[in-house]
């Protein structure tokens, strides 16, 4: 196998880009809380990219994309990058070093626990945040990554489509939102009290850079430099505006003003929707999944709302019915126009593969409920898992890091 | 045309024929004279 210069570049540069995310995502989630949290918040970001970046290294990858073992998990064999070197690895990606491959599926492991965070802002004791991240990417990201994108995994062999991480990321890390946020109740005052964003702009600019790094997470999914590259970077841009545009139309007709922060919301649900199907469709399947997204995680937000949980900055109604949808378009508007080594979806002639992506979703769905559940309590024996009442009322920021995030 | 761009137009008609025909309502305005009340210096001379 030849080491092609292009990709590699492609893929390391698409690599930084998704590490920019999850910065990024600390922005996003800071300005929606309140002052007195916003630097705990920005926090959980930038510690899960240390933490993870360590753990995926040491058997993260390993277990995740390691040689097979029952088609649930991969061996340990890569333990400590042991077996990864420059050679290319033909299952994953042949014309680049296979640790650059390592590396780009590094910023997926990253992101996808700091993306919970958000259901249990302003309330979780760091302590136990710090123990949750690490047991969750070991016992439900890495194993759910192998059963879709490695070599042997269950369900890449029964053929689900998943291009970047519609059911490994953000299902996974939506529905452990929920979890989460049921298991920790609510915050002090939820309900009675308004609990107002501190910083919009913080908020807008964090969705604008989460766009400009999604672009190397579907389109640096394709692993090489060409056209499959340009189509998901096309088809993602496309289904993002799309998604932002019809938010902001159902909340100016719900709420009879176009909303800023529900623009910014909106995109960010056309990126997770369009994650899983970015190297299956064409642009015409793009705009109905950001139409898609747009709708259905707009109602989801007004569901959440109505039975009064408190997913604090909406992880489940954005990530896991916005992954939910877009593995689920996947199913039906997948055509091998696009992809030739993939399947058509239902609108070209294929209805099994919408039976494969709902197999794909009820996995995800089922195992992060259950393994979060499972770990939450696991630590709570050790670590309380909320902060006191007391340390919730003067803030996480300084209860928690003994800082304040202005000194104004 | 196939089914997916004709869902595709649908969905597009749909959201831009929305801003055309979608009232919109302004946040009624603080009255500017309330607002200066709250930014008038307090002195603190002896």
């Amino acid at each position: 196998m030849k080491i092609d210069s292009g990709d590699t570049a492609w893929v390391l540069a698409s690599a930084a880009l998704v590490m920019l995310m999850t910065p990024a995502l600390g922005f996003f989630y800071g300005g929606l809380v309140r002052r007195k949290n916003v630097l705990s918040t920005i926090m959980h970001s930038f510690f899960i990219l240390c933490l993870i970046s360590v753990q995926w290294v040491l058997w993260g990858y390993s277990l995740a994309f390691g040689p097979d073992k029952f088609h649930l998990i991969g061996g340990l064999e890569w333990i400590g990058l042991n077996n990864v070197g420059f050679t290319p690895n033909a299952d994953y990606a042949p014309t680049i070093p296979h640790q650059a491959y390592m590396v780009f599926q590094m910023m997926f492991a990253v992101i996808t626990p700091a993306l919970i965070s958000g259901a249990f802002a302003e309330r979780q004791r760091f302590k136990a945040f710090v123990i949750f991240s690490l047991l969750w990417a070991t016992f439900v990201y890495d194993p759910i990554a192998h059963w879709v994108w490695g070599a042997g995994g269950w369900l890449h062999n029964l053929g689900a489509l998943d291009f970047a991480g519609g059911t490994v990321v953000h299902i996974s890390s939506g529905v452990s939102a929920l979890v989460a946020a049921l298991v920790l109740g609510r915050r002090l005052g939820f309900g009675k009290e308004k609990v107002e964003p501190h910083d919009a702009t913080m908020t807008v600019l964090g969705a604008c850079l989460l766009w400009f790094g999604w672009f190397g997470f579907n389109a640096g999914s394709a692993v090489a430099a060409g056209s499959l590259a340009t189509s998901a970077f096309v088809v993602t841009n496309t289904a993002t505006a799309m998604a932002a545009l019809t938010w902001m139309t159902v909340s100016w007709y719900h709420k009879r003003q176009p909303s800023v922060l529900g623009a910014a919301a909106g995109a960010v649900a056309g990126l997770v929707a369009i994650t899983p199907a970015s190297g299956f469709v064409n642009v015409m399947g793009a705009i109905v999944i950001g139409f898609g997204a747009g709708v259905f995680c707009y109602m989801a937000i007004q569901l959440r709302e109505r039975i009064h949980v408190d997913d604090a900055l909406d992880v489940w109604a954005v990530h896991g019915i916005g992954g939910t949808w877009g593995a689920l378009a996947t199913g039906l508007f997948a055509t091998v126009a696009i992809n030739s080594t993939a399947a058509n979806g239902l609108f070209y002639g294929n209805p099994k593969q919408v039976l494969f992506q709902l197999a794909a979703i009820g996995a995800s769905w089922a195992w992060a409920a259950g393994g979060t559940f499972v770990i939450l309590k696991i630590v709570n024996i050790f670590v309380p898992l909320r902060v006191q009442e007391d340390e919730e009322l003067l803030g996480l920021d300084i209860s928690q890091h003994g800082e304040p995030a202005y000194a104004l | 045309m196939d089914a997916t761009t004709v869902l595709a137009v649908i969905c597009s008609a749909i959201v831009f024929a929305g801003w055309v025909v979608l009232p919109h309502s302004a946040t009624p305005i603080v009255k500017a004279s309330v607002l200066s009340e709250e930014r008038t210096p307090v002195s603190v001379s002896a």
